[in-house]
């Protein structure tokens, strides 16, 4: 763990809040602002966040994957795409919340509720205790070994995955032929 | 020996950013929000991951974020691409306009 | 014999289906003549197993199976023949008469559009009249009875696009139809009991039944035979009957189809024995509709109905010697019927066929100088008709009268209603000749008249005409009770008369003399009120004759009293049953269906907000399910 014992709990704790927070909030703000502009670098925040927490829980790789590949990647290609799209505005909160609005809110809070509530009953006391992991946990290596050997049938397949997503992406972005 | 908040603390948090991101793919209209809500869902639901890999002790969890994080990219790219062949149409970008697979 | 009862009956059942398969292939002229030579056929079979018969010394009846028709647990059915002395009689007068009526078609029915449908019919009929005289069983007796009604519907409407034809067709099915149903439940009273419709276990058990259970079958059998043989109260339809061909009339219901009640009851004796107060409401009835017919028939103007209500009042004769007893007096009177009505029938049909359809008594007058021949065989079986010897006639009906004389004292009643319908048949019967014949030629005569090549009617009519004017003539010889009596002593072995019904010889000359006496009587004031130049006046009440003429109001009691009711019954069932219920179940379930598939198609929006909220509510509330019930 790159966080040794050294650092002691209280640094972990103040990171954590902070990460915390930041991750919430951006997430409250990717959905509430009307400029997609803003939206998208909010989620950036918030990818930016979570790569620090998953730090927190000792998977060093994936942060890194999530900030490279998440934020660097997926994000750019959605800002290209809004810039290029144009600026568009809607107000969704204006005029007071539909009946749709207040459908969906409490929709998103029962889920919310709800895995909460299930995560508690069924393993509410299990989680007090994580294990004790090893040096390598999370280390590239170590995901790399677990690719190659245990995982490989979901590596294979995520590339092909991957492969029908840019043919799709290919098909879905050249120019149609006009008909007539 | 984790240090910090317990695993139910991330749990938490999963599930708030997954709830917040359904009530953005249910609440607002431009495309491109909605798949910013989504890709808020699906970072949540990695988040959950990685915490019960790291309460398990073993390496599936992350295994399985990794694979959704490329799924995700994926999705995104396709999901990209529609949005621009409707801008492209010169229709609206607004998912209740997008209304033509009506019954 | 048994090869020749098998021949008869099936004879006419493959003219009928050669005429019907041929179709247009063959000329009218043919088929009439496959249908004619397969009725003689028919008659030759009819005489060898008659010859076959009378050859054997056991003639109590022989039983011949083709194979099981019907079986049903115990209850098994054969497609079987009976032949004995009963059921030879009537082949031959069926086959006989038939074929003589069959040939007389052709002459009658030439140029008809339809004349391969009225031969493939004829030969229908004449089949399923056989089936019913031969059948060995009794459901094979019901079924050649539906045939027969069937035929007689066919025929009767057989120029269809006259409305009267068709609706006398229908009536006359009808009506049979009310005599079907309440055979078909004596007989499953007669299953209940008895377990089978063979005529030897029916006929044995009879005696075992209980007097209501007898006397409902027999009550069942008195109704089919009365519709049949159309006396009253279900004799409306013959008179309507007339509207189709006359060699129709004179086959079916004048020398076959009509006789079939009577034969019915002979038949089934032993039932009707057990159960004699229905055998003397038989009789009864045969009386009553003796006299009402012969009543009715005194105001008739069309030549045919007068016939047909001679017809109704004969029958009732033989219902009457049946229902006494005298089986035997009963059978030879429907032979000597058979000839001398047949010939009545096809005599009046030679004159419409001259006349070019024309039926109206009142216009005909004075044809005889213009059809002598016809004339004569006319007054031959007029006089057999009225029972004047040495016709046939006289033979047959008083045998009835006296049997009637000799059984305790309602015999007698029934015997002076037998004198009194003597009286009248001279009356109406002789009032129709001195009408027709006599005199000078009216103008509507002179007018139409045409003879047909030289002679009075083409060959295939007058030939018949003549054979059945030497029977009415001659036919009644074979049996003088009590001088000789070959008939009664064939048909002993099936149809033993009563004891009963056997008359003295003085009341056999008693009832002959009175009703001779009274028959002349008939003629004569026939002749003061018709045959004179100065006919003399008599006067009759107008209510009696307005009676008559509305043939005593039976259609409009008929009518008010089962139709009226029950095409109210139908059309308010129409109107609020059919229409509201279920025809509109149908539409409505169409509807319904409709809503439903609209109302289901309102969810699909096309917007992805509803369906993405639909798909979160729903995973919520499963998910709460879901850990309710784990």
């Amino acid at each position: 763990m790159i966080l040794g014992v050294s650092a002691g709990g209280g640094l972990v704790w103040a990171i954590w809040v902070i990460a915390g927070f930041a991750c919430l909030a951006s997430g409250v703000a990717v959905v509430s602002f009307s400029n997609p502009f803003f939206s998208a670098l909010a989620l950036i925040g918030n990818l930016g966040s979570l790569a620090v927490l998953y730090l927190l829980l000792s998977a060093e790789f994936v942060a890194a994957a999530q900030v490279l590949v998440y934020a660097g990647a997926v994000m750019v290609m959605f800002l290209f795409v809004i810039a290029y799209v144009g600026p568009r505005t809607e107000t969704p909160w204006a005029g007071g919340p539909s009946w749709q609005t207040i459908g969906a809110a409490l929709a998103a809070g029962s889920i919310f509720l709800e895995i909460i509530v299930a995560i508690g009953l069924k393993a509410g006391g299990r989680l007090k205790h994580s294990e004790q992991v090893h040096g390598s946990y999370g280390t590239p290596a170590w995901i790399g070994r677990l690719f190659l050997t245990d995982h490989l049938l979901a590596f294979e397949i995520t590339s092909i995955v991957l492969l029908v997503a840019a043919v799709g992406g290919v098909i879905l972005g050249s120019h149609a032929k006009r008909a007539g | 020996m984790l240090l910090g908040p317990g695993i139910a603390w991330y749990l938490g948090i999963a599930a708030f950013l997954f709830g917040i991101g359904a009530l953005g793919v249910l609440v607002r209209r431009n495309p491109l929000i909605v798949l910013l809500s989504l890709e808020i869902m699906l970072n949540g639901g990695n988040l959950a991951l990685i915490a019960f890999a790291r309460h398990a002790g073993n390496g599936a969890g992350q295994i399985f974020a990794l694979a959704v994080m490329a799924v995700a990219a994926s999705e995104v790219c396709v999901g990209l691409g529609l949005v621009v062949a409707i801008n492209r149409r010169r229709l609206a970008l607004d998912v209740d306009e997008l209304s033509e697979l009506r019954g | 014999m048994i090869t020749g009862a098998w021949l008869c009956l099936f004879s006419p059942l493959a003219g009928t289906v050669l005429i019907t398969l041929a179709g247009g292939r063959i000329s009218r002229r043919t088929a009439a003549w496959i249908s004619t030579l397969s009725v003689f056929v028919a008659f030759a079979g009819a005489l060898w197993s008659f010859f076959g018969l009378e050859a054997k010394s056991n003639r109590s009846g022989y039983l011949d199976t083709a194979w099981t028709w019907l079986q049903g647990g115990s209850f098994k059915v054969g497609l079987s023949i009976f032949v004995d002395p009963l059921s030879t009689m009537m082949m031959l007068i069926v086959a006989g008469v038939g074929a003589l009526i069959v040939l007389y078609s052709i002459g009658y029915m030439e140029g008809d559009d339809e004349e391969r449908r009225y031969f493939a019919y004829m030969s229908l009929f004449v089949f399923s009249m056989l089936l019913l005289v031969e059948g060995g069983n009794l459901l094979l007796l019901l079924a050649g009875w539906g045939l027969v009604g069937l035929s007689s519907y066919l025929l009767i409407g057989f120029w269809h696009e006259r409305p009267t034809a068709v609706a006398a067709a229908k009536k006359a099915f009808v009506m049979n139809a009310v005599g079907d149903t309440t055979m078909a439940l004596a007989f499953f009273v007669l299953i209940l009991h008895s377990g089978s419709l063979e005529f030897g276990n029916v006929f044995d058990t009879a005696t075992t039944l209980s007097p209501t259970a007898v006397n409902l079958v027999a009550l069942g059998l008195l109704g089919g035979a009365a519709a049949k043989s159309a006396q009253i109260p279900l004799h409306t339809w013959l008179p309507d009957a007339m509207e189709g061909p006359t060699p129709v009339s004179a086959l079916i219901h004048a020398a076959t189809m009509v006789t079939a009640g009577v034969y019915l009851i002979a038949r089934t004796h032993p039932i009707f024995e057990q159960a004699r107060t229905v055998e003397l409401v038989a009789a009864g009835m045969g009386a009553l509709t003796l006299l009402v017919a012969g009543l009715i028939a005194l105001v008739q103007t069309d030549i045919k109905r007068v016939i047909a209500y001679s017809t109704m009042s004969q029958i009732g004769y033989m219902f009457l010697g049946a229902g006494v007893g005298a089986y035997a007096g009963g059978m030879f009177h429907l032979m000597t019927h058979a000839f001398f009505k047949a010939l009545l029938f096809m005599a009046a049909g030679v004159i419409i066929h001259a006349l070019a359809g024309e039926q109206d008594i009142r216009k005909m007058r004075g044809i005889g100088t213009l059809m002598p021949w016809t004339k004569w065989a006319f007054l031959a079986g007029a006089l057999a008709l009225v029972g004047l010897p040495p016709f046939s006639g006289f033979f047959s009906k008083d045998a009835i009268i006296a049997a009637a004389l000799h059984d305790h004292w309602y015999g007698v009643i029934l015997a002076l209603a037998g004198l009194a319908g003597a009286f009248l048949t001279g009356l109406y019967t002789f009032r129709l000749y001195f009408i027709v014949f006599p005199g000078s030629p009216s103008a509507f005569v002179r007018e139409h008249h045409h003879a047909h090549e030289g002679r009075e009617g083409p060959r295939t009519m007058l030939v018949p005409v003549g054979i059945l004017g030497v029977l009415a003539v001659a036919g009644g010889w074979i049996q003088f009770s009590p001088f000789w009596h070959p008939v009664t002593t064939w048909l002993e072995p099936a149809a033993r008369t009563l004891g009963v019904a056997e008359p003295t010889n003085t009341q056999e000359a008693i009832a002959s003399i009175a009703a001779v006496l009274l028959g002349l009587a008939g003629v004569g004031v026939a002749y003061a009120l018709y045959g004179r130049s100065e006919p003399v006046a008599v006067r009759v009440p107008a209510s009696v004759r307005r009676a008559l003429e509305h043939k005593l109001y039976f259609d409009e009691a008929y009518d008010a009293l089962f139709y009226r009711p029950a095409a109210a019954l139908a059309d308010w069932l129409r109107s609020d049953f059919e229409e509201p219920v279920v025809l509109a179940s149908g539409s409505d379930l169409g509807e319904t269906a409709l809503d439903i598939g609209r109302g289901t198609g309102r969810l699909q929006t096309g917007l992805l907000r509803t369906y993405v909220f639909f798909l979160g509510t729903g995973m919520a509330i499963v998910a709460v399910v879901f850990l309710i019930v784990k």
